[in-house]
Formats: structure tokens, C-alpha cells, sequence
């Protein structure tokens, strides 16, 4: 064989891994996008919803509009959604926004002290909350549970059944983001801080100034990943959020699945809806993500 | 104005973990005067960015004062010392254009703006930077980010500059003419600056005096030439210079009622007679051990009168420097590097007999370490 047809070979080798493997990743998704724009409850049919098949009940309902349906008897009927859709994205959005703030500055000031100040058990306390990372949250489900019961005797905002409560329990959970933001920090050389202090900078100053917009890469990426892990947070938010109105989007896709009645279609609808502000967010994060930010600063 | 004082000045860094206590710098003294150029220079981890740092503020002190312009300042913060320090890496703020980088401070300390623009825009001026000033460092060479790290300093017009190993990131051309431009600033700053270095070219050259260091002690502290021509002790004579000193040890004895030096060697040993002030000096360490040093350029390869004594060696290795050759010879229990001023090639292997201008000799007690005198 030719080196030239080798190669060409070896092009399509890789287009057809590529393309299969995308085929992978991306079914799932378009076909949670054609159930919720099909016809029915059933979580087989069309792959692509037309004509008849193609219907935008789902989507109505989840958004709140009224609109037309068969009833049992066979004649058509007005439905109005009873479920507060809207509502349970409004919760998402905000507790997933709220917590993921939170979690910036909690495990930013805190990097901070582990990768700049020496301080008695800093290496334990590192490693322990290495070890602490890797019980999943919601083994300590019922603690959380407790524990918020008892925050709500005494600070009923913060109780079980609110958003802040909620927030307070996912605050718990920063040990990964202390030590990925931590890392970053240990990249940028201390002379730049020096530098800072030398010109006059505080300690606070030197933080604010100087690091941070140097890290805005990292608190980006930070603030991205707790978002979306916040946002379809199921397992805790099901157990402290216990009234329809107070529901997230997660918790509340979930009661369109009944034992009896899977309603996959407005499911496959609050999920597709679930995804826009993540999607939003990416959008709004890109130029942040771009590398090459602390560069320049130092001879590396 | 701009003095610096440093008594007994103590770091020790606190053990850490696994690592010990340190002893990093132990009780030296120094006096800098004030628009004096002082070089640090020693080997690495001798504690020169220490002490430097200790002077900015950004080491806490062990023990001992350091006084700047006749006030101490161990307690003071950095940015109230009077002091503006360039770092080896530049350390400048890769999100701030150049401008910016140089009018940080000036903004923090609430400077009016038409004072700021006055400042920033002089000391661009000084360094050849009004054109790239909305750049960010990023976007510059090395030598200008180096630049841009000294005008940050001017524009503090601090009491005293600290740099640390400044041009040591540099390539050697840039390096060559950053030396001369620093140079050139203090001649026309006349403000203190304190040097650190580990490269004794840019100690000699740039330094009104060079304080030596070794193992968190002070060497020596004197003016370039005196420090060459006469050091205190065995390092600072084994440290500057390039290239180094010959040390030959052995001891004086005395043989057929002339002094000589006998090196300690199993065969073939430097056998030297020793007269004038040398002999003197040999006298009260008769029977000591001993180290006599040579520097390369006092050895001739030919007769200069009465005063040189021949020695007989055998070329290990020339290199031709041009107007010179330096000639490693094989003598004795070592090697002796001979600078001499001649274009004649050497062969390896080649006998050879050279002078030693032993009137520019130094003798050193091979215990104590220190000088004859
Ligand atoms: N933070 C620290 N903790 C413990 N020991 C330290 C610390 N910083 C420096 N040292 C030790 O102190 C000694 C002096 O360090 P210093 O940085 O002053 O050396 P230096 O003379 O500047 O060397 P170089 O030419 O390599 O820069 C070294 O042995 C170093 O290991
Ligand atoms: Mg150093």
C-alpha cells in the first residue's frame, strides 16, 4: 500500500471512532429532546416527532400554558398544568446559584489559607478532608436531616423544607472544590503576592487584587461544576424539600413517575429544561475558561 | 537618607514537619551606606535571599535589628520601609498592563492622578518603556519584563532598592547590557542598593563593596579589588576570581636554614623556597600546616628576575582565551591553573617549566582558615 492510502486510512479510522463515539454521547440526549416533543407518555416511539407524532403538550405543561387534550371520554378538554413547573425551575436556579456562590467564596478563602499561611495541622487537615471526600454526602442523610430539624428550632429559615437549609447541607460537601481551587493557588508563584506587598497591598488586598483575577479560571470551572452537580441534586434535596412549592426541578421531574403512570414526556420536558441554564452558564463562562491568564507575570 | 544597618541579624526558619529547624543566617552585622552599591554574593543556600528578604520585610527576624535611614524597622510592614525590591522571576501582575503594574502602589497609597501619570510616565522614560506601556507583560521579552520589574521600584522612589538575582533568568547578552543599565541608574539615582548575586562577574563589576557569604555567615565585606587582591580567608579567596586561586597545602619547614613550603603530597611534591615578607610571614607557622594560594595570572611562563621561582609540570590542558591561555598543570598533588599571556599552543603532555611570583603569593593557616598576615 501507498504511504498516501495508509493514511487515509487511518483518517477514516479515527472519523468513524469519532463520529461513533459521538453517536454515543448524543443519542441519549436527542432522544430525551424527541419524547419530549412526541405525542404520548411512552418512552418508545418515533425517534423524530412529525406530523402527528409532533406535539408541543409536553412542553405546555411544563411551562404552564393551557392546552388541549383528549379526556377519557374521547372529547377534547382544556388542561391546565397542576404541577408549578416554573416554580421548581425558579427553586433550582436559585439554590443552585445561591450554593454555588457560596462554595466560591467558602472554598476560596479557605485554598487560600491551605496554599498561603502555615498554621498548626494544616497538612492533617488537608488529607482529612481528602478522606472526608470520599463518603458520598448522602450516606449522612439522616445526620442532615437531623441536624436541620434541629437548625429549625432555632433558626427556622434555615429549618428542614427551606432553601437556605438546603444550601446549608451542600455547603458540607467544598472539600474537592478547597482542594482543586488550592492546586491553582500552588501554581502561581508567592513573589507576585510579595510584589503586592511590597507596593503597599494588605494581606486582604493582595487576595482580592492580585489573586483572583488571576484564578478567575479555576473559580469559573469551580463555580460551573458545583452548579450542575447542584442544580439535578436528587438524593438530598428529595429528603429536606418536602412540600410541592419548595421542590426543585430534580425532585420534582421525579414525581411525573408514578408506579403505575410514567409520564416520560414531561419528564423528558423538565429535564431538556434542567439543561438551559447550564447551557446559559457555559455560554456566559467561556472567556473566563481561556487559558494564558497568569501568564506573562513570572519567568516560569 | 537611605543607610542600612544590620546588627547581629539572626533567621532562624522554624522545623516544619519532616524538616528541622534551619539556622539560615547567624548574627552577622553589615553597614550599607547611604547611595552605596553592596553586592550579596556567595554559593547557593549561603542565605542571601534571606537576609534581603529579612531587609524588605517579608522574613520575619529571628534575632538582631536591621535600621533603615537610622529608624528600625523590624516591625515595620514592607511597603513602610522605604524600600522597592525586583525579583529574580519579575513577578509582575500578569492581569495589569505595564502601566498599571507600575502605578499599583502609587494607586494604593491614594496618589493623586496627575502625580501617578508624572511618576509612571518618568520612570518609562528612564527604562525606554512610553511605548509599550498598554501592554501586558505577557506580550514582552524577558529583558523588558525585567524592565518594567525595575521601574515598578523606581516609581516608589523607595530609600533603598533590593533586587534579588535580578538578571539571572536573562540570556547572557541581555544580561551584559541590564548590568550596565542598573549601573547606570544608580550612578544617576544615587540611591542605596543592595545586590544579591551568586555571579561574581556581576558582583565585581557592579559592587562599591561585595559582602561574601557563606553558610549564613559574612566571608568578607570590602571594595572589588581588595577583595581579589587581598582576601580574609581561604572561601573568599577560592570563591572570587575565575579562574580560581591555586591552593597548595602543606606545611613550612625549614631545610638547610632556608624557609620553604612543602606541599602535602605522596610524590613529586611543590617544593618552594620562600623570602621576603612571605618568609616573615612563614616563620611564625613553622612546622604549621598551611595553605599557600597563587592566582593564575601570577604565574609566568618565563623568568621575570630574581623574583619568580620555577617550577617543573606537565601541560593536563590549555585553553586558549584569546589574548591569553589558561594551562592546567599537572604538579604535585594537584592541579595548578596558569594564565598565561602568550598565543603558544600547549600539548597535552608537554613539559614545561613556569615561574611563580611568589612576592603575590598569600599564605592561609589551613585550621583557622584565615589569612597570614
Ligand atoms: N521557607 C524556608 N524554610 C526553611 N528553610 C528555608 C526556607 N527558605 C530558605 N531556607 C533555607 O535557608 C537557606 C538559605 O536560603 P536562601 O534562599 O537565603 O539562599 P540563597 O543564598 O538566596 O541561595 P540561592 O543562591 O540559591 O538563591 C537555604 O539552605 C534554604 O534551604
Ligand atoms: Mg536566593
Amino acid at each position: 500500500m501507498k504511504a498516501s492510502t495508509i493514511r487515509r486510512l487511518k483518517l477514516t479510522l479515527a472519523h468513524v471512532f469519532l463520529v461513533g463515539f459521538l453517536v454515543l454521547t448524543l443519542t441519549p440526549f436527542l432522544m430525551i429532546i424527541a419524547i419530549s416533543f412526541r405525542r404520548g407518555d411512552l418512552a418508545i416511539g418515533a425517534l423524530v416527532p412529525v406530523g402527528d407524532n409532533f406535539s408541543l403538550e409536553h412542553w405546555k405543561y411544563v411551562l404552564g400554558i393551557p392546552y388541549e387534550a383528549p379526556g377519557a371520554d374521547g372529547q377534547p378538554r382544556i388542561i391546565r398544568a397542576t404541577t408549578p413547573v416554573l416554580l421548581w425551575f425558579w427553586n433550582s436556579l436559585k439554590v443552585a446559584t445561591v450554593a454555588s456562590a457560596c462554595i466560591i467564596l467558602l472554598s476560596g478563602t479557605a485554598a487560600y489559607a491551605f496554599a498561603r499561611m502555615r498554621f498548626a495541622l494544616r497538612g492533617l487537615l488537608l488529607k482529612s478532608l481528602l478522606v472526608l471526600q470520599v463518603f458520598p454526602m448522602v450516606l449522612a442523610l439522616v445526620a442532615l436531616y437531623a441536624l436541620l430539624q434541629l437548625i429549625g428550632d432555632f433558626l427556622p429559615p434555615f429549618g428542614l423544607n427551606t432553601h437556605p437549609g438546603l444550601i446549608l447541607t451542600y455547603l458540607g460537601g467544598i472539600a474537592i472544590y478547597i482542594w482543586m481551587i488550592k492546586g491553582y493557588f500552588d501554581t502561581i508563584p508567592v513573589s507576585i503576592e510579595e510584589s503586592a506587598k511590597i507596593d503597599g497591598a494588605t494581606h486582604f488586598q493582595a487576595f482580592v487584587r492580585i489573586l483572583l483575577p488571576m484564578s478567575a479560571p479555576i473559580f469559573a470551572v469551580v463555580f460551573i461544576l458545583s452548579f450542575i452537580s447542584h442544580i439535578s441534586e436528587y438524593p438530598i434535596a428529595s429528603v429536606v424539600l418536602q412540600t410541592e412549592r419548595q421542590w426543585t426541578l430534580a425532585v420534582g421531574a421525579q414525581s411525573f413517575l408514578y408506579e403505575q403512570n410514567y409520564l416520560w414526556g414531561k419528564f423528558a420536558a423538565t429535564a431538556v429544561l434542567s439543561g438551559l441554564p447550564i447551557t446559559a452558564l457555559f455560554l456566559a463562562c467561556q472567556r473566563f475558561l481561556i487559558s494564558g491568564l497568569t501568564s506573562g507575570g513570572v519567568k516560569e | 537618607m537611605g543607610s542600612v544597618s544590620i546588627q547581629s541579624l539572626d533567621k532562624i526558619y522554624p522545623a516544619a514537619g519532616k524538616n528541622p529547624a534551619f539556622h539560615a543566617v547567624k548574627g552577622i552585622d553589615l553597614e550599607i551606606q547611604d547611595g552605596e552599591f553592596m553586592v550579596l554574593v556567595g554559593p547557593s543556600g549561603c542565605g542571601k535571599s534571606t537576609t534581603l528578604r529579612m531587609i524588605a520585610g517579608l522574613e520575619d527576624i529571628s534575632g538582631g535589628t536591621i535600621s533603615i535611614d537610622r529608624s528600625t524597622v523590624n516591625d515595620l510592614l514592607p511597603k513602610d520601609r522605604g524600600i522597592a525590591m525586583v525579583f529574580q522571576n519579575y513577578a509582575l501582575y500578569p492581569h495589569m498592563n505595564l502601566f498599571e503594574n507600575m502605578a499599583f502602589g502609587l494607586k494604593l497609597a491614594r496618589t493623586p492622578k496627575e502625580e501617578v501619570m508624572r511618576r509612571v510616565t518618568d520612570a518609562a522614560r528612564i527604562l525606554g518603556l512610553e511605548q509599550i506601556l498598554d501592554r501586558k507583560p505577557a506580550a514582552l521579552s524577558g529583558g523588558q519584563r525585567q524592565r518594567v520589574a525595575v521601574g515598578r521600584a523606581i516609581v516608589r522612589d523607595p530609600k533603598v532598592f533590593l533586587f534579588d538575582e535580578p538578571l539571572s533568568n536573562l540570556d547572557a547578552k541581555m544580561r551584559v547590557s541590564m548590568r550596565s543599565e542598573i549601573s547606570k541608574l544608580h550612578s544617576r539615582l544615587k540611591t542605596t542598593m543592595i545586590y544579591v548575586t551568586h555571579d561574581q562577574v556581576e558582583a565585581m563589576t557592579m559592587g562599591d563593596r561585595i559582602c561574601v557569604m557563606k553558610d549564613g555567615r559574612i566571608m568578607q565585606v570590602a571594595d572589588p579589588l581588595t577583595l581579589y587582591h587581598q582576601p580574609e580567608n581561604l572561601f573568599v579567596a577560592s570563591f572570587i576570581g575565575s579562574p580560581p586561586m591555586n591552593l597548595l597545602r602543606g606545611r613550612v619547614e625549614r631545610r638547610e636554614g632556608r624557609l620553604v613550603f612543602v606541599e602535602a603530597a605522596e610524590s613529586d611534591a611543590v617544593f618552594v623556597p620562600l623570602a621576603g615578607a612571605l618568609a616573615q610571614r612563614a616563620e611564625k607557622n613553622l612546622g604549621h600546616e598551611v595553605v599557600l594560594g597563587l592566582r593564575p595570572e601570577a604565574i609566568y611562563d618565563e623568568a621575570r628576575g630574581a623574583d619568580t621561582t620555577p617550577l617543573r609540570a606537565r601541560v593536563e590542558l590549555s585553553e586558549l582565551m584569546g589574548s591569553e591561555t589558561n594551562v592546567y598543570l599537572k604538579t604535585g598533588a594537584g592541579t595548578v591553573i596558569a594564565r598565561l599571556h602568550t598565543e603558544r599552543r600547549f600539548a597535552v603532555g608537554e613539559e614545561l617549566v613556569v615561574y611563580l611570583a611568589l612576592a603575590k603569593a598569600h599564605l592561609f593557616d589551613a585550621k583557622t582558615e584565615r589569612v597570614i598576615r
